[in-house]
């Protein structure tokens, strides 16, 4: 047999073996082609927010060969672990260690610029495809329209080189570094001695859980009030991240053996066959697995994470806006509106308006405060809200000692949130009015103008009112004090409104907002990111679900013998197969759902920060990812099969 | 009365064209609490034909009936179902799971059979207690001599009770003070439990524990030997002279 059948024999053999792996490679070479056309590709501007369209997803490509080396890498180290018994042969048939590189190199020229080159074609098919789904998630109306270009080609082309180079490099060395005596022990030696579970590690694995326990305690503790000044919340931050990131090596490392150990002692050595089949993999080998399974759980948080965070700012985006601009248009200057009206009424289109009058207020609310937010810069003696009659407000009458807030943004609330009742006092220049505290409402009634971002409106009755007009600090007004909402009446030409607002020339001071047009901006930027986000998850995904389904292969090679043992004890396959099923619901799923409960913690923390609605968006993004992550414990469990039906 | 009774099998492997006849024909009966070996050179067709007796290969002709079920055209499950039922395994290598103690490993024939709790611990006592290895049932296989190991492996092919107990080579990696430990073991519990043991090895020292020898040359019965009232040693003699008979490549030119 010459060179050239090896070379091709071991392709062929491989190819079979790997297609996952092939499978992966083809899906980063095109994602990473198609998000670089994306960049050059000049459609793009239109995407453009306030968050720059090319230059984000430069970044998102980076991160993305980021992630496909260290996956490339990492596969290619197992495979050559696997094949060491191979290299060991031709060694001992007398080829030289330099001749058995260049075999295997050109092999993997083949397979992996193959696979490149197929990921450059589905890419560019794909991109198209790609852009379009940019466009309906940022809701740009574009027409997607894509050339092939050589810059894009020869970009990836050169990172995929570059990637295959580092490969290259790794299997120089690790040939070099073997002996054919070691060569062949490779793979016995990778595994660690079975040994009893000491009380070291059952320290660790104690220690390993409350370290988690501890980050989720302090993480729903953090905007609470209880950590108020920056450099605290920051220490928290950190704190957080420390404690779940080493707490979750640690529950690699020993709490699951501790855990799978003390149910173990209970059986009192009378295993059933899914106890024996999951105990090696799951009390040993994960054990071996710690750092690997705490980067893979770490990043799948983080995936996670960020995936549902954006996608709850995607999804709240309506009502943001809505909290933020009560009415369609909204403006503080009476030219300003009236021009504004004239074009309307010379387009034909029907609109409400409604004039509020506001003044700014200084606030006495520390009776009705929860939380002490002293270090905050913060007094509760003058927070200053804005100010309007009860009259301004439908179906709303109060007595002359009450005041009721309205609108108070979700994030204010979390972080100082109000009484039901109680005392306040409303501060003029002179004169101090104390009022009764009615409680809050959820409508907002001015736009983010006047409440300062998120504070709550202040409605009292119309006499205080005017009383307080009268005695008004001009320090803290602003400067407009009349909030001008327009709203048309018919929704269908809201977007005409929309385009007559964008036409008009008003002047930069003047505050001038339409609902319609914030909601679109913010639908740009948080659909960018969800796009970049989402399809970073899901090479994240599909990457570490390759490894661990890699992983899988390994183990079951290595466990064929205990199959055996077993059959011929007289379990049958079925027998074999639903253990086998049971230790992989452990081996993918433990670290799933230690991933899961780190993002579920994360995205608690902080959500208000980004949207309004937390559970559906979560829950979406979690079962989706759940979902996408079970096939491959799906496709280890098919390749199980065919290992244990070999077995006998 | 038989407890296995064996009639014309034939096994080959390969295909029509390159057809390579392992056993060719044979006739074996065994009796209810027999010690048996089968002797042979390499190649002779021993360990396939404690394959296909133990269910493990199928027969490509003939009938074999163990407690008086034919098992030749049984299916995979119902197999499965009599190998945990009726029959035990020694291997040569010991054939142990690393992961499991030595309790747990004594222990899976059990947990097939659903055994209940209390009457798996009991057995568990007895049957490691007759093999020595009760000290020893919270250590890790590889925490224990291979004498150690085979007993182990004896125990978990005795606690279920089975009809017939098939050991391959059992004495094959064992240094020749725990070969004979264990053989001394196995006749013991032959004697005490009316266990029928099948003994596939190519040692005669091994052989002559048993009561009966099968000698198998090139898939057929060449002879075999009964022990009778001999005493070990006559019997070894026995055994080395058969097989110097046997053994060799026969010169015909």
């Amino acid at each position: 047999m010459s060179i050239n059948q090896l070379i091709f024999r071991n392709l062929k053999k491989n190819l079979k073996n790997y297609y996952l792996y092939v499978f992966a490679l083809v899906f980063s070479a095109s994602l990473y082609f198609a998000f670089v056309t994306l960049q050059y590709d000049p459609s793009m501007d239109k995407a453009e927010g306030s968050v720059k369209g090319a230059a984000s997803i430069k970044a998102a490509s980076i991160l993305l060969v980021a992630i496909v080396s260290i996956f490339l890498l990492y596969a290619n180290s197992i495979f050559i672990k696997r094949r060491s018994k191979e290299i060991g042969l031709f060694q001992l048939i007398g080829m030289t260690k330099n001749r058995i590189f260049r075999i295997l190199s050109v092999e993997n020229l083949i397979l992996y610029f193959c696979s490149v080159f197929l990921g450059i074609f589905v890419g560019f098919a794909a991109s198209k495809l790609i852009i379009m789904i940019l466009f309906k998630i940022t809701g740009v109306q574009a027409i997607a329209t894509l050339q092939f270009s050589f810059q894009p080609l020869i970009q990836t082309l050169i990172v995929f080189s570059a990637i295959y180079l580092f490969i290259m490099l790794m299997n120089y060395a690790f040939i070099k570094r073997q002996t054919i005596l070691s060569l062949f022990r490779v793979t016995s030696m990778t595994e660690g001695k079975v040994k009893k579970v000491s009380i070291f590690e059952m320290i660790i694995g104690i220690f390993g859980i409350i370290l988690i326990i501890a980050g989720y305690v302090v993480s729903s503790k953090l905007f609470d009030g209880a950590f108020s000044q920056m450099t605290e919340l920051f220490i928290a931050m950190v704190f957080i991240l420390a404690s779940v990131i080493i707490g979750t090596y640690l529950f690699y490392k020993g709490s699951v053996s501790f855990i799978f150990n003390i149910v173990r002692k209970k059986k009192n050595g009378y295993l059933n066959i899914n106890e024996v089949l999951s105990l090696s993999s799951i009390m040993f080998r994960m054990k071996s697995n710690a750092i690997l399974l705490t980067i893979i759980t770490t990043v799948s948080a983080l995936a996670i994470g960020l995936l549902s965070l954006s996608y709850i700012s995607y999804y709240s985006a309506e009502k943001m806006a809505q909290s933020s601009i009560p009415t369609d248009f909204s403006m503080t200057d009476m030219k300003d509106a009236d021009t504004f009206k004239e074009a309307l009424t010379d387009s034909k289109i029907d609109y409400d308006e409604k004039v509020i009058d506001v003044i700014q207020v200084d606030v006495n609310v520390k009776e009705i405060m929860e939380t002490s937010l002293e270090a905050v810069n913060f007094d509760p003696d003058i927070m200053t809200v804005p100010v309007i009659s009860d009259e301004s407000v439908q179906g709303i009458n109060l007595a002359d000692d009450e005041t009721l807030f309205s609108g108070y943004s979700n994030m204010m609330e979390k972080i100082m949130s109000l009484k039901d009742s109680g005392k306040i006092e409303l501060k003029g220049k002179h004169e101090v009015i104390p009022q009764t505290y009615m409680g809050l409402n959820d409508d907002t009634i001015l736009s983010y103008y006047f409440t300062s971002g998120g504070l709550p409106v202040a409605i009292v009755d119309q006499t205080i009112f005017d009383r307080l007009k009268k005695d008004i600090d001009p320090k803290i007004q602003k400067v407009s004090s009349v909030n001008i909402g327009i709203d048309v009446k018919d929704k269908a030409e809201l977007e005409k409104a929309n385009d007559i607002f964008n036409k008009m020339s008003f002047k930069e001071e003047h505050v001038n907002d339409s609902q319609f047009e914030m909601f679109n901006n913010q639908k740009k930027n948080m659909g960018l990111i969800m796009f970049i986000v989402g399809f970073l998850g899901l090479t994240f995904l599909v990457t570490s679900g390759c490894i661990l389904y890699f992983k899988q292969m390994d183990e079951s090679e290595g466990e064929k013998s205990n199959y055996t043992i077993l059959r011929k004890l007289g379990f049958t396959r079925g027998d074999l197969l639903r253990g086998i099923q049971a230790k992989q619901v452990f081996n993918f799923g433990i670290p799933l759902v230690v991933g899961l409960l780190h993002s579920y913690f994360a995205v608690q923390s902080g959500w208000f920060l980004f949207g309004t609605e937390v559970w559906t968006p979560m829950i979406i993004v979690m079962v989706l990812y759940t979902v996408l992550y079970s096939i491959f414990g799906i496709l280890s469990v098919f390749h199980y099969k065919k290992v244990i039906k070999e077995s006998l | 009365m038989n407890i296995l009774e064996a009639k014309k099998i034939h096994k080959s492997y390969g295909n029509k064209f390159n057809k390579q006849e392992v056993l060719k024909g044979l006739d074996i009966n065994i009796q209810e609490g027999e010690f048996m070996s089968i002797m042979g050179a390499s190649g002779s067709g021993k360990t396939t034909l404690l394959n296909v007796l133990s269910s493990i290969d199928k027969i490509s002709n003939g009938s074999i009936i163990i407690d008086g079920k034919e098992i030749s055209g049984m299916k995979e499950k119902k197999l499965a179902e009599f190998r945990k039922n009726h029959l035990g395994f020694i291997f040569q290598e010991y054939n142990l799971l690393d992961t499991l103690t030595v309790k747990e490993n004594i222990l899976l024939p059990l947990s097939i059979t659903k055994t209940a709790n209390n009457e798996a611990a009991q057995k568990f006592d007895t049957v490691a207690k007759e093999l020595g290895i009760y000290e020893v049932k919270d250590k890790y296989p590889n925490e224990i001599s291979g004498g150690q190991k085979q007993r182990t492996s004896a125990a978990r092919a005795f606690i279920h009770d089975p009809s017939i107990i098939f050991a391959d080579e059992p004495t094959g990696a064992l240094d020749s003070k725990s070969a004979s430990d264990l053989l001394n073991k196995l006749s013991e519990m032959n004697k005490k439990r009316k266990a029928t043991i099948i003994m596939v090895t190519h040692d005669p020292v091994a052989a002559s524990y048993c009561s009966r020898v099968i000698f198998i040359k090139d898939g057929q019965i060449y002879t075999q030997l009964n022990k009778g009232e001999e005493s070990r040693q006559t019997f070894f003699k026995d055994i080395m002279k058969t097989q110097g008979v046997l053994g060799g490549v026969q010169n015909e030119h």
